[in-house]
């Protein structure tokens, strides 16, 4: 059970209005059983950080050209190679960004208190426990400030589109409105209703639209109408179960991360909500990074340089498709040098903004549980994680059954199969493989595949 | 380290016969037969300059019978490199008078904190580490090294660099440990509202 803040320490600004409207959340009869407290713990000098960020975010866009890197670069390998121990313990920086070793998540995920620079003080660390889209569970070391200025990268994408989140009050009502629903599909997850100072005191929640979260199924249609969210944040799977409720709300956009949103969805709700659907790269380490426009994924962050690398770590010429890489970041506790994503791309421009192009990232996949039920595959990731495995790939073949390979560890194949028959149901057929190496179409690993069974 | 200086051979050797009056014991208020002062600003007089300041000169001579920890060690150790730095290649041409100044009055402290002084005498390591670290403050480096040759060897046989080495590996082990720790209470605690899955 998590220690629980008290509304002072979850929200250190917290106005009668927003209360009010925190109250309203948690008290509407038709609200979902929030499991969760969570507050932006923002302090006043942090908000203004956050807001400088977001001056920084719409003065000084990514701006670079492939052969001229932007100005902060330099510095900002020079910091790491003297402050952070992962860096520094590779001796000298070199002079050129492209000699600095990539590293990549499994580095992280072992040692992330090494990406902690020397200087960073640890009183406001917050950590997140992420089971992974893609399987490799993470310690995400963090700060209150950066989970807020998500909302500046946010409102950036957004802008692509000609639409403004205002948070704040309501222009009808006059009082504090809900900016933002973070809408959630899968048996298990953290849910909460929450009030942004960012956002002038605007209402925020995370819901879960399993309806074994809600007293009455059909209360998630008349909750979510109340709401009135500005946008919708979630992912393909979530939005394609929002999108077969009776809802009238008609938001301003879908933002969706975590999964590759494929087109004919995006086209499917883009139609079901009348508003743009706009496809968000992003990831625990680094936080929000491009949003798709129809010339390609355009990158938000002032601070983040991307490259795309061949499997040699060589940069690839423009318009050839390679791993993104990743250097800089907002999140201070893991500044990134040469970050390999496991996600693909190449890279164009347009003047001297840059473009990811053909970005190919992680597809959702739904499996088949016992009665045809489906079991997102999160929710795998989630009845794994208990098990320290390195590595592994889940496959479902055409008639059903559940093949795991794992790379080999101290993970009990017993528990595994457990595990894995727990979810999927007694009667599945599962079976556990360790394996020397795990493999995929260009070195590249596919965490969950599924056989379509043609039904 | 820009020029060449004598070979290590001769003045590890040298530093091998340093002689008992050298090895005595430093004067300390009123105790001790060495008055260290006076030894160096006889060797620097004889290498081309400068004189030692009145303020320069008390450093050398403490008139407290109970010095501060490790300062009769130190004392002991500017002795030892002060017959190092009396051999007559660093007197010719009177050109070191004011690097061995500095290097007497604030090079040696380190050193002496980590070594007992007779070491810098009796323990070959620890002589050649002497004579490395006085030609490198002098702008020397031993005949027929290069300078990285040089550099490398003084980081490899400094004691100081190694202590500084082990004192920075406790001071990263420790960071990571408070890390860790933190992430374990922290862990346990509420995080901030994040308004998008990844």
């Amino acid at each position: 059970m998590d220690k629980e803040l008290t509304d002072d320490e979850r929200y250190p600004w917290l106005d009668d209005e927003s209360r009010r409207l925190l109250a309203w959340l948690h008290e509407h009869p038709a609200a979902p059983r929030f499991n969760h407290h969570c507050g932006d713990r923002l302090t006043a000098a942090g908000l203004e950080r956050v807001r400088q960020f977001e001056d920084l975010v719409n003065t000084a866009p990514p701006s670079w050209r492939p052969d001229k890197p932007p100005a902060w670069l330099a510095g900002f390998v020079a910091f790491c190679f003297r402050d952070v121990p992962f860096y520094r313990q590779q001796g000298a920086a070199p002079g050129r960004l492209g000699d600095v070793p990539t590293c990549a998540r499994a580095d992280l995920s072992r040692e992330p208190w090494r990406f902690v620079p020397d200087s960073l003080p640890l009183d406001d660390l917050i950590v997140y426990n992420t089971s992974g889209a893609t399987g490799q569970p993470l310690d995400v070391l963090s700060h209150p400030e950066t989970a807020s200025k998500y909302l500046p990268l946010l409102r950036a994408a957004l802008r692509l589109y000609g639409i403004t989140l205002e948070g704040g009050r309501h222009p009808r009502t006059g009082r504090p409105r809900v900016a933002l629903l973070l809408v959630c599909s899968q048996r298990r997850t953290y849910t909460y209703a929450s009030v942004l100072s960012f956002l002038g005191g605007a209402g925020f929640a995370k819901i879960n639209l399993d309806p074994m979260d809600w007293r009455d199924p059909g209360d998630r249609a008349r909750f979510i109408d109340d709401c009135r969210p500005e946008i919708f944040t979630g992912d393909p799977l979530s939005f394609a179960e929002l999108a077969r409720l009776p809802l009238q709300h008609r938001p301003k956009a879908l933002i969706s991360t975590a999964m590759q949103l494929l087109p004919g969805l995006r086209q499917e709700l883009a139609e079901r909500f009348g508003c743009p659907v706009i496809d968000l790269y992003a990831m625990n380490e680094a936080g929000p990074i491009a949003a798709a426009t129809r010339a390609g994924h355009v990158l938000l962050q002032p601070r983040l340089y991307v490259e795309v690398l061949d499997e040699d770590g060589q940069p690839c010429p423009p318009g050839e498709r390679g791993e993104i890489t990743l250097t800089g970041g907002f999140n201070p506790f893991i500044p990134l040098l040469r970050y390999r994503t496991g996600d693909y791309a190449s890279l164009s421009s347009s003047g001297t903004q840059p473009l990811l192009i053909g970005l190919e990232g992680r597809p959702p996949v739904v499996f088949r549980g016992a009665a045809s039920r489906e079991i997102n595959n999160i929710d795998v990731t989630g009845a794994l994680k208990p098990f320290a495995l390195p590595g592994f790939q889940l496959h479902q073949a055409a008639d059903g059954a559940i093949k795991l390979s794992v790379l080999p560890s101290s993970a009990d194949t017993g528990g595994l199969h457990a595990a894995l028959s727990g979810l999927f149901g007694q009667e599945q057929n599962v079976e556990i493989v360790v394996v020397e190496r795990l493999g995929g179409p260009g070195g590249k690993v596919i965490q969950y595949s599924r056989e379509e069974s043609g039904d | 380290m820009d020029s060449e200086g004598p070979f290590l051979e001769t003045l590890t050797r040298r530093l091998a016969e340093c002689p008992a009056d050298f090895l005595a014991e430093p004067r300390v208020g009123v105790k001790g037969q060495v008055r260290v002062a006076a030894v160096v600003a006889d060797l620097l007089r004889d290498m081309g300059g400068p004189l030692l300041t009145p303020a320069q000169a008390a450093v050398f001579q403490p008139r407290s019978a109970q010095p501060a920890g490790g300062q009769r060690n130190w004392l002991a150790l500017v002795l030892v490199a002060a017959w190092l730095l009396g051999d007559p290649a660093f007197r010719q041409g009177q050109r070191f008078g004011t690097s061995a100044a500095a290097f007497l009055i604030d090079g040696l402290t380190e050193l002496a904190r980590l070594n007992p002084a007779g070491k810098f005498v009796s323990d070959p390591d620890r002589r050649e580490e002497l004579v490395r670290l006085s030609l490198s403050r002098l702008g020397l480096r031993p005949a027929g090294e290069t300078p990285a040759q040089a550099a490398d060897r003084l980081s490899t046989i400094s004691t100081t660099e190694r202590q500084r080495v082990l004192e920075a590996a406790r001071a990263a082990e420790a960071r990571a440990r408070a890390i860790r720790e933190a992430m374990a209470k922290k862990a346990a605690e509420e995080a901030a509202a994040q308004s998008s899955r990844e």
